[in-house]
């Protein structure tokens, strides 16, 4: 299993296609892990670019630290994952994995080539939003989780068993959530010194569509792309998506 | 042929899931989603397993791309033994 080291994290990295520029995928915060990508997006843009994903820190296969799950941590951490090479990378996030993106872009808008925000959140929006959505009776958590892990966890599956420990280890025994509750948002002054080409994908229903024309709005000459489906973009519209970015990084 | 694919695979399922693994024998027909169980992050292990042992050789990326997620729910072991059988041939 690929590891790499990231100060005091160790995480896990999957290499996917053999030729092209490098993408690398972030998943979103608590749910999301590699599988986010390596089912449907990540496969089909292999095809013509070296993909990367890798497990946020307290994520997937990664090591869980007790802190670190602040962006500029966060950031740090993709900074190891993108290594040495000195060619610009593609950077891909859903969700928080948006953030860390853009949080190290403007860090290092040298190592930066085009960013693709799918379903940014704005904080504060983000904390709100998943304290309210830990702090739901067990049915509306349910209601409210991506369409497979809700059959899942209606069925009393393992999968279900295995997610609940997972947000349980990482609610309690890591800063995920104080780090959450302490982000800001990005300064609008900021994101307009980005000369990246960026695209903003949201999904109609969800409650991320204001936060992405917000971003396609504050960067200059960025795209935003609205299409029909929720949060989780890459389980509704998997092949939508992945068409998306495609024709994105290959325009 | 077949049947030392199987093996192999069923081993590294062991590997994958642990002390966890359902007590039946794995079969050509365990589907990964229903019987086994196996979360989406376990099946990026499996495939991690699948290339540390047959490398290259096996384009388990190529055979992701081409299926829709409905399709990768639905995957039982034969399946992959068959697409690595087919590889290897």
């Amino acid at each position: 299993m690929p590891v790499v080291a990231a100060g005091d994290a160790s995480l896990h990295v999957v290499h996917l296609g053999a030729r092209g520029g490098r993408v690398v995928m972030l998943h979103g915060l608590l749910l999301g892990n590699v599988a986010t990508w390596y089912f449907g997006v990540g496969p089909r843009l292999a095809a013509d670019h070296r993909v990367v994903l890798y497990d946020l820190r307290g994520h997937g296969r990664s090591s869980r630290p007790a802190t670190g799950y602040d962006l500029p941590t966060m950031a740090a951490d993709l900074g190891a994952v993108i290594g040495e090479d000195p060619d610009p990378v593609d950077l891909v996030g859903h969700s928080f994995g948006g953030l860390v993106a853009l949080r190290y872009a403007l860090d290092h808008p040298e190592r930066v080539r085009r960013i693709v925000l799918v379903e940014a959140p704005s904080p504060p929006g983000a904390p709100s939003e998943i304290t309210s959505f830990l702090d739901q009776d067990p049915e509306a958590m349910v209601a409210a989780l991506p369409p497979g892990l809700r059959d899942a966890v209606a069925g009393g599956r393992r999968q279900a068993r295995r997610l609940v420990e997972h947000l349980a280890q990482l609610a309690t025994t890591t800063s995920v959530l104080a780090d959450l509750a302490a982000l800001s948002a990005f300064d609008p002054q900021a994101l307009a010194t980005l000369h990246h080409p960026v695209l903003c994908v949201v999904g109609a229903r969800s409650s991320c569509v204001e936060a992405g024309g917000g971003y396609a709005a504050a960067i200059p000459g960025a795209r935003l792309e609205v299409l029909d489906g929720g949060h989780y973009l890459h389980l509704d519209q998997p092949d939508a998506l992945a068409a998306c970015v495609e024709a994105f990084l290959d325009g | 042929m077949t049947e030392t694919t199987l093996d192999a695979v069923a081993g590294m399922i062991a590997v994958v899931m642990g002390d966890e693994l359902v007590d039946e024998p794995i079969t050509m027909e365990t589907s990964f989603a229903e019987d086994l169980e196996l979360e989406s992050i376990e099946f990026v292990a499996l495939a991690e397993q699948v290339q540390a042992r047959w490398g290259d050789a096996v384009d388990f990326t190529g055979w992701l791309a081409g299926k829709s997620l409905d399709e990768v729910i639905g995957l039982t072991v034969g399946d992959l033994v068959e697409h690595v059988d087919s590889c290897l041939s």
